[in-house]
């Protein structure tokens, strides 16, 4: 998808403002010198942006690197930030930029990292089992979705963005990201409880 | 092509970032089919089941990393490559404007003093001087002074040819100012006639 396909730097503008972005007012202080706005930035949106991370690299330890790459790229980009788009949805950007670059270098250690995981799991409780196939049927059904689809019902309900923001991150136009977001939640229903309908 | 129910599930889990015609459609479409408010309370559950999928993995130390970020990235507030350079280049790019005029008001060339000639056909293109005897003005000493003479003027015809030697390559008609040795052959008719000629062009 094209949305990962940009690094940070070349960023162009995006085609929706965000009216009253929160965290403009510190992108403004770190661009007139103020460091100390940055970390206030990172504060901020830390742990939202370790989960986005997540759901691409599966190990913890590699996620937080990632994220901290994430933020260094932020920090040498944010001075030229033009506010065409939220902070929150560029610093996502580089999030997902910084993670599928990771997968990309270490696709073959992460499906072997999978693989061991899988065989020394230990065996959960009966009532975590249950609780656990429902929650692992539906990440089973969420990884099977189309890229742009799962991109954006992850940004959605996973981060709570607006559809305004998921348009900005999934390059496409507000109504698309809606529509898409309709045929996501239709899959997965037609994928957990075997409805057919879903084109 | 379009279904009509499209904008369901965005119309369950974020009415207020509809529009209000998209509002409206989908509660007209709700209104008169049952079967479309079953999928409305389907897709309610499963994006309430959605989120409230705990979060993969364990959360890191958030202080740690923290620290990590700003130990990577220093104390120094990058600047973007171009911001140092605009901000002195609005009085550089004026002070060099304001030299570069002055410099041409002190070495401006004077007005030329031979004229050049044009044809027509050469509109447009740059004015090439003409030839030497081709010249339609030249200056002579005359009467202790230099005067400009048009080449062209019958009066000039005046002048007896016979004085000024035109088998020594002078333009006919002339007086020449480098050498005036001409004047002493001057007979009082001759005289007469070129201070009437002098005359007439002070005049």
């Amino acid at each position: 998808m094209d949305v990962f396909a940009a690094s940070p730097s070349i960023l162009e503008p995006l085609a929706h403002v965000t009216a009253a972005d929160p965290d403009l007012e510190l992108a403004e202080r770190f661009r007139e010198g103020d460091r100390a706005a940055f970390d206030q930035l990172v504060r901020r949106h830390q742990k939202p942006l370790w989960r986005l991370v997540r759901r691409y690299v599966k190990r913890d330890a590699d996620a937080a690197d990632v994220t901290q790459q994430a933020f260094v790229r932020a920090f040498k980009a944010l001075a030229t930030f033009r506010g065409a788009a939220s902070v929150r949805s560029w610093l996502y950007r580089i999030a997902i930029n910084c993670a599928l670059s990771w997968l990309r270098d270490h696709r073959r250690e992460e499906a072997s990292e999978i693989a061991d995981d899988a065989l020394t799991a230990t065996n959960p409780a009966p009532a975590q089992l249950i609780a656990g196939e429902d929650t692992a049927a539906l990440r089973a059904a969420i990884a099977q979705l189309p890229p742009k689809q799962k991109l954006v019902l992850e940004l959605r309900v996973f981060d709570d963005l607006s559809f305004k923001e998921v348009a900005e991150l999934a390059e496409c136009t507000e109504n698309t990201a809606k529509v898409n977001f309709h045929y996501a939640v239709k899959k997965l229903r037609e994928l957990l409880v075997g409805d057919h309908d879903a084109p | 092509m379009r279904r009509d129910d499209e904008l369901l599930a965005a119309y369950v889990d974020g009415v207020s970032e509809l529009t209000a015609d998209e509002r409206r459609h989908v509660e007209e479409l709700l209104a008169r089919d049952p079967a479309l408010r079953t999928d409305e309370a389907q897709t309610r559950t499963l994006i309430d089941q959605l989120r409230s999928l705990p979060p993969e993995g364990t959360e890191p130390d958030w202080t740690a990393m923290e620290r990590a970020i700003a130990g990577e990235v220093g104390d120094k507030v990058p600047r973007p490559w171009w911001r140092p350079s605009w901000r002195w280049l609005v009085p550089a790019s004026a002070l060099a404007l304001a030299a570069a005029v002055f410099a041409l008001w002190i070495h401006a060339p004077a007005p030329a003093t031979t004229p050049v000639v044009a044809t027509p056909s050469d509109a447009g293109a740059a004015p090439i001087a003409p030839p030497e005897d081709e010249l339609a003005t030249m200056p002579l000493w005359l009467d202790g002074e230099e005067v400009e003479i048009d080449l062209a003027a019958d009066e000039l015809l005046e002048v007896d040819r016979a004085l000024l030697g035109e088998d020594d390559g002078l333009t006919p008609g002339l007086l020449p100012v480098d050498n005036l040795a001409w004047i002493d052959e001057l007979d009082v008719d001759d005289i007469e006639v070129a201070e009437a000629w002098l005359g007439r062009k002070k005049g």
